[in-house]
């Protein structure tokens, strides 16, 4: 079992030097969908496999979706992708550091590990997570108010930071 | 802007403040700090200008960082400790990470590369916005937690009154020397955060009345280099005379008010038995003093050569609110004798 998690982390990490060591949002995106789909996996292994599913909805499916939507508005001809040898460099790069800095902060491979538990306190009827998102419906009701509302000032400023075709701030498509 | 958006945005930002001034909980601080970046981001580009949006685009990616920094090193706080309280943090990696998150909100050295830049794309209105407002929030969080590591603040607050000193020396563009001058004041503030937390208080509120009155002074000229200064005198004689005072007091020259919080702190550094590092500070505070000099000397001190028709404008009655920068100004300059009420009145 912990060698199904060492398999999502490594993922973890490949997709994240992925992320960070593309130029072109296409290739970009992409490392962060794989980033996204194991940390849900990563997350169903903790126990919170509700979270996990609306985390695959939300992020995965609405809001990399318009991401990506709008990445191919600014469409790239030439994508560079690890295929030139300055970005797979780059990727190396990155890779070695973590896993230098690793094993730097770590005793060995073999003394000690992670292991998967569904932590929690005491003895409950439901599942943490979805306890949580009740929990923000009914006591925390307050705090759901203001995020509603941090939401639509969102709203706003980024309607106003793209107001207009070139009186806006961003470039007029 | 339209006024409803506007009237939005600038509740959006008192929100966000009262939001993390009322909070216990790391979340909801995080929240009101994040909600405060957001509501000035259209207030930041309101022109349109290229360089106001690339102002924009820095200040967010920044303040995007420390926030990410500040949740991470509260989740690792409530993953070792299990609490989420702001004030009982007790280990010394989240607390160090808070610090350092903290140190690139607010712009201190040597995290501070970001605030000469953004401050020069912005509108003198805006810029006063950030350097007054945007720092109250980070503050409180500053004040509430336990500090770490004794040396940490020390050497930001040590390194930013340098860097505030240093690099305001060979800057013309007014907007760049006042968020040098604004670093510098903040590596004051930081210097006395463990030992004496009401002085920070009052050096922040103390910067906030004379940097207020300087911005103001600076749009009523509506001038953002030294060179334009140089015909104010005409303009505005009573402004360009108070001026001066207003960058004497900044530098913390006695008798003006400006030179409480420096000689509060100094003396608390002294009573911490850190007097070489008070003897640091105060030098670098001479390197501050040299360019708040130079702007009076090129404003008040000096006539430039000029045509004789620009040195009689027509004065015409003024429309700008003017009562503000008065009242500011007065408090820039006569403060100081009301020194142990204030002292008596933050430390209750």
């Amino acid at each position: 079992m912990m060698y199904m998690m060492y398999f999502l982390l490594f993922g973890l990490v490949l997709g994240l030097a992925a992320v960070a060591s593309n130029p072109s949002p296409y290739f970009a995106a992409l490392g962060l969908v794989v980033v996204a789909g194991i940390g849900c996996g990563v997350l169903i292994w903790h126990g919170g496999s509700f979270l996990s599913l609306i985390l695959f909805l939300i992020y995965l499916g609405g809001m990399l979706v318009v991401f990506a939507y709008s990445a191919a508005l600014a469409a790239e001809p030439y994508p560079e992708g690890w295929g030139s040898w300055p970005v797979l460099g780059l990727m190396l790069g990155y890779l070695l550091g973590v896993v230098s800095v690793g094993m730097l902060f770590s005793s060995s491979m073999y003394d000690e590990s992670w292991m998967v538990c569904d932590e929690f306190g005491e003895f409950y009827f439901v599942r943490g997570d979805m306890e949580g998102v009740a929990t923000l419906y009914s006591s925390g009701g307050f705090m759901l108010a203001m995020g509603v509302w941090v939401l639509l000032v969102t709203l706003f400023v980024v309607l106003e930071l793209t107001r207009g075709m070139s009186r806006g701030t961003l470039r007029a498509v | 802007m339209n006024p409803y958006i506007l009237t939005i945005l600038l509740f959006a930002m008192g929100l966000g403040t009262t939001i993390t001034f009322a909070s216990s909980h790391w979340l909801l601080a995080w929240m009101g700090l994040e909600i405060n970046t957001l509501a000035i981001l259209p207030l930041m580009c309101q022109s349109h200008h290229p360089r106001a949006v690339e102002a924009t685009i820095k200040y967010f990616l920044t303040q995007a960082t420390a926030a990410a920094m500040l949740l991470f090193a509260s989740i690792t706080n409530a993953w070792i400790t299990g609490q989420w309280n702001l004030e009982f943090m007790s280990y010394s990696l989240p607390t160090t990470l808070v610090t350092v998150a903290l140190a690139l909100k607010i712009g201190l050295a040597p995290l501070h590369a970001w605030m000469p830049e953004v401050l020069q794309g912005l509108d003198l209105t805006t810029g006063l916005i950030l350097s007054t407002w945007q720092k109250l929030a980070p503050f409180y969080l500053l004040l509430q937690i336990n500090p770490s590591n004794t040396s940490l603040l020390l050497i930001l607050g040590l390194a930013s009154t340098l860097v505030g000193g240093w690099g305001g020396l060979n800057q013309n563009q007014l907007r760049k020397i006042l968020a040098y001058s604004s670093i510098a004041h903040l590596g004051w503030m930081i210097l006395v955060l463990q030992f004496f937390p009401s002085l920070t208080l009052l050096t922040l509120l103390m910067y906030f009345v004379m940097t207020f009155s300087l911005f103001i002074s600076f749009k009523v000229n509506n001038s953002t280099t030294i060179n334009s200064l140089s015909m104010s005198w005409s303009k505005a004689p009573i402004i360009s005379s108070m001026v001066p005072f207003i960058l004497l007091s900044l530098g913390g020259l006695p008798p003006l008010s400006g030179f409480m919080p420096k000689w509060l702190i100094l003396q608390e550094l002294t009573k911490q038995s850190l007097a070489p590092l008070a003897t640091l500070a105060a030098l670098s505070a001479l390197l501050s003093l040299y360019f708040y000099l130079r702007i009076s000397y090129a404003m008040t001190l000096t006539m430039s050569p000029n045509i004789l028709l620009n040195a009689l404008p027509w004065r015409l009655p003024s429309n700008q609110h003017t009562l503000p920068l008065a009242i500011t100004t007065s408090l820039t300059i006569c403060l100081l004798p009301l020194t142990p009420a204030i002292i008596t009145l933050l430390t209750l």
